[in-house]
């Protein structure tokens, strides 16, 4: 356990306590002392909005996208029952996938005359130029949630397991319908593991980014260019102050977003 | 029989809202399988006609279309013996890669379990500030502690080595979260009985804990691998300057554009290992998660 803890300490407390130090010097020889200035400096700074707002319009798009189609699947897959374990198996086959390995199919499944241009066409639709434009934003995220709904799925799925038959039944000769079941017991009675499923949905599709470098790389369509590619190149320019300081902005939103749903959490378990 | 196989049936489900459901279930399966099927299907054709086919991309003409390839002239294996054998370097990167992963893998295993085991059974001072504190920083992206990192690295000397990548994977606080997650569902009387009994803690971690922790524990590895496995964050900064540490992950990319012809090939193998590694601990993964406390 020691080493652990003292692992801990050494990589992810003490940079963490640290860059709050960081965030708020101003990086000369003798690192004076400057309060918030670097991050009023950094807030202005229009890349770093342009970041911030495709961040958190990226994970606006994956999240729910995530949590829906996660809740459906589940809720397909009990009720299966024991015919779903194959179905379960390959659902969560792409999280262990590297995402470096798919991105020569992707590129070629959204290329100019690829398949889904041609599926376009079947309809009348006029082809799309996906990989260049801010219609890159489609191949993203169709990326991210192919990757990473098979992990939330598991996760709902073991909440699933935990309500009882009984209700269903009671429901069924009550005559209620499958979308009225669906909202009216399972969601209630799932809720706590609903909101974890959304938190980490949400939170991890903030930190997209893999994705984006390696189909866009670091200077992206704008539509894109994420947060996190504007701390790693304002690192390669060695302008510590200001990735630290864009992190420690970003670390406060991500708290205060977490804390905001977990008060809301809070306040649904009291009835 | 496991626990999830014995998932009952319902009598009560109705017929048609069954079918659909299969039928849902089979489109989305095959959509999801449909990349990896691809990949695999189109590392046995022949290089030159792969070079051939990829040539076509990125062309803008609104009259020509790419063909959809279903299956090669000829069944080759020509993609893969060039990658072995004439082209060392993508073997270079492959063994990278499989280095920072066994070494990961190794490390979380004597690391994480007592640390996790310490954080959900033992009260101690301080307890639950210090796992809010994990749970905190395993939301926040590796950017936020980056430069902060990046100065500890340096002055420990490590940077540009492949101890900046492993070691702090080695207490990945994710892992930590997972794993005691599950530990905290461990009956308290099991525990107390074991202590009764006059085993230590130490015993008891490693004759009842343990044991009982197995499925998230082959959960974790799993995820873990996928984890180094598809690292990218932190060998573009740790090893900026030592591209021949690079894993495959990060250079696979540059590596496919080069060589489009073998890029097929390449990417099969690469995803191989973690396809095996996830049929080896599917089980695992899914009873460990159903059972920890994830609410």
């Amino acid at each position: 356990m020691l080493p652990g803890l003292f692992g801990l300490m050494l990589f992810y407390f003490g940079p963490f306590v640290g860059g709050i130090y960081f965030s708020m010097t101003d990086g000369s020889v003798d690192n004076n002392f400057v309060g918030i200035q670097n991050y009023q400096k950094v807030w202005e700074n229009e890349v770093f909005r342009l970041g911030l707002r495709n961040s958190l319009e990226l994970s606006l798009i994956c999240a729910p996208l995530i949590f829906v189609l996660s809740f459906v699947l589940a809720l397909m897959l009990r009720s299966l029952g024991r015919a779903s374990l194959p179905f379960r198996n390959i659902l969560l086959m792409p999280y262990l996938v590297p995402t470096a390995a798919l991105l020569i199919v992707w590129m070629l499944i959204f290329d100019y005359g690829g398949p889904i241009n041609r599926i376009l066409a079947l309809f009348g639709v006029d082809r799309v130029l996906w990989l260049e434009s801010e219609y890159l934003r489609v191949p993203v995220v169709l990326l991210y949630v192919w990757k990473n709904v098979g992990f939330s799925i598991v996760i709902f799925s073991a909440a699933l397991e935990s309500v009882p038959d009984e209700l269903y039944e009671f429901a069924r000769l009550e005559g209620a319908s499958a979308y009225k079941m669906a909202t009216k017991i399972t969601l209630p009675l799932i809720l706590p593991t609903a909101f974890l499923v959304f938190v980490l949905a949400w939170v991890n599709a903030f930190k997209i980014f893999k994705e984006v470098y390696f189909i866009g790389g670091a200077y992206p369509n704008e539509s894109v260019y994420t947060l996190q590619h504007f701390m790693n190149n304002k690192f390669s320019k060695l302008d510590y102050q200001d990735v630290t300081t864009a992190a420690y902005s970003f670390a406060v939103i991500v708290l205060v977003l977490f804390g905001v749903l977990y008060a809301q959490k809070g306040v649904r378990g009291h009835d | 029989m496991t626990e999830l196989s014995k998932a009952r049936y319902r009598p009560g489900s109705s017929r048609f809202l069954r079918f659909l459901s299969y039928l849902l279930l089979i489109i989305t399966s095959v959509l999801i399988l449909l990349p990896i099927v691809i990949t695999f299907l189109y590392s046995f054709f022949p290089v030159k006609e792969m070079t051939g086919y990829l040539k076509l991309r990125n062309n803008y003409s609104n009259e020509q279309w790419m063909d959809i390839l279903l299956s090669p002239s000829i069944v080759s294996l020509r993609q893969y013996y060039s990658l072995m054998i004439e082209k060392p370097i993508y073997l270079k990167l492959f063994v990278n890669s499989a280095i920072y992963t066994v070494s990961v893998i190794i490390g979380q295993a004597l690391i994480i379990p007592a640390l996790a085991y310490s954080l959900s059974c033992f009260r101690f001072r301080g307890r639950d500030t210090l796992f809010f504190g994990v749970l905190m920083l395993m939301l926040l992206p590796f950017q936020v502690t980056m430069a902060p990192s990046v100065l500890i690295m340096r002055t420990l000397g490590l940077m540009d080595t492949i101890w900046a990548i492993i070691l702090p994977m080695l207490v990945s606080p994710f892992y930590v979260f997972l794993v005691r997650q599950y530990m905290v569902t461990i009956p308290r009387d099991m525990l107390e009985a074991g202590l009764m009994d006059g085993a230590g803690t130490v015993r008891t971690f490693f004759h009842i804990v343990l044991p009982i922790s197995k499925p998230i524990l082959g959960a974790a590895c799993a995820l873990s691998f996928a984890d180094t496995w598809n690292l990218v964050e932190q060998p573009l900064i740790y090893l900026s300057n030592s591209r021949d540490l690079m894993p495959l992950s990060v250079m696979f990319n540059a590596l496919s554009t080069e060589e489009a012809g073998v890029a097929f090939a390449g990417a099969a193998l690469y995803i191989l290992p973690a396809l095996l590694l996830y049929t080896y601990f599917q089980e695992d993964i899914l009873l460990g998660i159903q059972l920890s406390d994830m609410k």
